[in-house]
């Protein structure tokens, strides 16, 4: 094999914002197979993990809040006398930055070292580290208002689907927070290393702009630098994305589906200065007339992939990522083996066509990432895992001894999961499972063409959690024609089994342009609506011919997560975290914790934190406490803000579409806030927002004069037996809340 | 505790004062002592099934 890296240094880089849990899987498989082939100079960057590290940081919490200050300033929220529906969203920040920011940039490296540590397994410990990470987010946020990062997503103030909006958000310092953290933190390391082909890695929407962005920073730096994209996002979007006017400033070239062959073929060309014209799923600038010409080259064949190399994950890292212990990706196929689904498109985006890996390959595989990355812990990443590898795969790692823990994506397969299969499961370390339910309806199950029936989903479910393995339910609300009745059908037979089914993903359905519902509109009784000025756009909205309108679902939505949250211990109060960050649950699963137990652990946590406590005679505010008194309720804001209208206009996370004239209704539906004085505590311990009267203030205030509660109880002579009950119970309160705290 | 609108404000009344007006209030039942703890509600865009 040629060595060919030292002339050519290559750099794959995942940019903000995917997950932070854990690694994602497509560029450590890049870089093993670019390796392969004698480019062995490959460096791996996770810059959205660099990213909410860095971000997630004193120094950076106190600029944002300091920015915030500048920026937002409370008191010039409501000069109208009241507060306008689009004051809401920046009051808020506003007035969370002002009570939280001193807890939050003291509390943020303990609030990693948490996570990131043993402490990580202790519930009381994890549950208000992952709330101060949250908010620490929130309050990054603020300071580049309106737009939003969090653990989940990253939306700005405009559509994701108009090129010209996304590419003029590439250059806005004030609003894009990658700008100067790539320029501080990521292009100086890439100008010393010069690489002559870069290659971003976008999965997400919430990717497209920080990739664009970078791409134009890297361009404007390293002008003789190839920069290609790729990524399951781009695969829709890509063609159009080319196309438009001006995006020939941030990138080079596009892959389409899957990366290995392009790659290669595009770093040999680069290398060896060929044309680009012959590499398969590529499309590229072709710059020689001086200007820009767009080419498509065909589609090409992706690679077999019992030929991939086992992915090298070397030069990531792993200490920054929110998890105590590495779970590694790993894909067993690619492709669905049964791509029927009329709203799915993930068939379609990856591939072309269904391949898989062979047990034994897997096991070879997996086995030398645990050994080498000291973790058992494993995703297996499949669209679905295929019927025969639900017992080939489980065979091979019991005889293998592989002694792994891991958690995957499946589709219902009655014949798979039977007790028997459940157990083997088990046995080889299958700790969860995530099962596409959809819905309770068998005639919306028919329309989906899911090709499985509700009572055969929960025969499955029943088989794996008696075998003690977690299952997942996603389920979907607002498909075409889906009436509330119906909806409500699915939450009825999720909640009366909810022995067997512990969380639900719940989605709203949304059309993209690649599925059959979209493709067939009028089988599904809908008619598309297109947005003449989004000419990226992927998702549309619709008008049904019956069921509910897209409000409706949404409105279904909150009333189908209310339940659940009210139902489900796991989804009760801030248990809701385990949830949002699966992979942190999977971990607890992964001690051989069982479901059961932890179900119990989440039921005992809320019970505890519900019932009134004996009151501590030493309590006293919090050392910590951050308290700030507000002309409008931060509640009244907070609820205003959770209706369905108010969250329409903003980008939507996945189809970052937002509904532009829905301001004025929002705005006439939900009305003004009225002036209402009111004081916001918050403090690192209860870590979450806790509002007080102005009554409650001034006790807040007399307790911390007087030291505590008992002597507080003796200066108030002349309180009676009610009296003294009342203060003892809201000293009670407050002190779940983390605003009062034991006095040592 | 770091609370700058206390720390700046100008005392208007004694501590005691302070004390007793609490004191008249909570007698008559007047004082109001409701807590609000804001939870945070989850949007879809928090259920994404992308993530881990
Ligand atoms: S929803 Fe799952 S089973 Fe259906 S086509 Fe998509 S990946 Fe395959």
């Amino acid at each position: 094999m040629i060595q060919k890296s030292a002339a050519f240094p290559i750099s794959l880089i995942f940019p903000p914002q995917g997950h932070f849990t854990q690694p994602y899987l497509a560029l450590p498989c890049l870089k093993a197979w670019l390796e392969q082939h004698g480019f062995g100079d490959v460096a791996l960057v996770d810059a959205s993990i660099e990213a909410y590290d860095h971000f997630l940081s004193p120094d950076e919490l106190s600029w944002a809040a300091e920015r915030v200050a500048e920026k937002l300033p409370l008191d010039k929220f409501g000069e109208s006398g009241e507060l306008r529906f689009d004051e809401l969203e920046g009051y808020r920040a506003a007035a969370e930055s002002a009570v939280s920011a001193s807890a939050l940039i003291a509390g943020i490296d303990e609030a990693k070292r948490i996570v990131r540590g043993e402490d990580f397994y202790e519930p009381d410990a994890y549950l208000p580290a992952m709330r101060s990470i949250y908010h620490g987010l929130r309050l990054f946020s603020a300071a580049h208002f309106p737009s939003q990062l969090t653990p989940h997503n990253f939306t700005m103030r405009l559509a994701n689907d108009r090129s010209e909006e996304v590419l003029a958000a590439t250059l806005n310092e004030d609003e894009n927070p990658f700008i100067r953290f790539f320029r501080e933190r990521v292009l100086p390391g890439l100008i010393e290393r010069k690489p002559r082909l870069v290659g971003l890695s976008v999965i997400y929407g919430s990717q497209l702009i920080p990739a664009l962005t970078l791409g134009r920073m890297i361009k404007a730096a390293l002008p003789d630098c190839h920069i290609t994209a790729g990524g399951g996002f781009l695969a829709y979007i890509g063609k159009k994305l080319l196309a438009a006017p001006g995006v020939d400033a941030c990138l080079d070239s596009l892959i389409f589906h899957e990366g290995e062959a392009p790659m290669l073929a595009l770093a040999n060309a680069l290398q060896a200065g060929e044309s680009l014209s012959t590499i398969g799923s590529l499309d590229w600038y072709d710059r020689s007339s001086g200007s820009a010409v767009r080419v498509e080259n065909p589609q090409g064949h992706p690679i077999r992939l019992e030929d991939a190399p086992t992915p090298s994950f070397d030069g990531l890292p792993f200490e920054k990522y929110f998890s105590p212990e590495v779970v590694i990706p790993y894909d067993i196929n690619r492709g669905c083996y049964y791509g029927e689904c009329a709203f799915c498109t993930l068939p379609t985006v990856i591939g072309p066509g269904y391949r898989t890996r062979s047990a034994k390959k897997i096991v070879d595989h997996v086995m030398e990432l645990s050994e080498k990355l000291g973790t058992r812990n494993v995703n297996f990443i499949t669209d679905c895992m295929p019927p025969g590898m639900i017992a080939d795969l489980p065979n091979e790692l019991i005889e293998r001894k592989a002694n792994l823990r891991w958690w995957c994506d499946a589709r219902v397969e009655p014949k798979a999961y039977t007790p028997e299969g459940a157990r083997n499961l088990h046995a080889a370390g299958c700790r969860k499972l995530l099962f596409g339910f959809e819905t309770a309806t068998p005639r919306l199950l028919k329309l989906m063409k899911k090709g499985q029936s509700a009572r055969a989903t929960l025969d499955v479910a029943r088989n794996c959690t008696d075998a003690g393995i977690s299952v997942t339910f996603y389920a979907m609300v607002g498909f075409p024609s889906e009436t509330r009745e119906e909806a409500r059908a699915t939450l009825d037979f999720i909640r009366s089994n909810s022995d067997v089914v512990r969380e639900v993903s719940l989605q709203t359905f949304h059309i993209d342009e690649v599925a059959q519902t979209y493709k067939d509109a009028e089988a599904f009784g809908i008619e598309i609506l297109d947005d003449e000025h989004a000419d990226l756009q992927l998702y549309h909205d619709y008008v049904s011919e019956s069921g509910m309108t897209q409000t409706e679902a949404a409105e279904m939505f909150e009333e189908m997560m209310a339940a659940f949250r009210e139902q489900l211990p796991l989804f009760s109060g801030d248990n809701i975290y385990y949830f949002m960050n699966k992979s942190h649950y999977f971990l607890h699963l992964a001690r051989d914790v069982s479901p059961d137990e932890f179900v119990e652990l989440c039921r005992r946590r809320t019970e505890r934190r519900s019932t009134e406590q004996a009151v501590e005679r030493g309590l006293a505010p919090a050392t910590d406490l951050g308290l700030t008194t507000l002309p409008f309720r931060y509640t009244d804001v907070v609820r205003a803000l959770a209706h369905p209208l108010a969250r329409a206009v903003r980008p939507d996370f996945l189809t970052g579409r937002y509904v532009e004239d829905l301001i004025p209704r929002a705005g006439a539906e939900i009305g003004s806030i009225r002036p209402a004085e009111s004081a916001l505590a918050y403090s690192a311990n209860g870590a979450e927002y806790t509002e007080l009267s102005i009554d409650g203030k001034q006790v807040l205030d007399a307790l911390s004069e007087v030291g505590s509660l008992d002597l507080l109880l003796d200066s108030l002579a002349g309180a009676d037996e009610r009296g003294r009950a009342d203060l003892n119970r809201f000293a009670a309160r407050l002190e779940r809340a983390g605003v009062l705290s034991r006095t040592h | 505790m770091s609370n700058k609108q206390d720390q700046d404000a100008p005392t208007t009344s004694k501590p005691a004062e302070k004390l007793e007006t609490l004191a008249e209030k909570l007698k008559a039942g007047k004082l109001d002592l409701k807590v609000e703890e804001v939870e945070e509600r989850i949007s879809p865009s928090e259920t994404n099934v992308f993530d881990k």
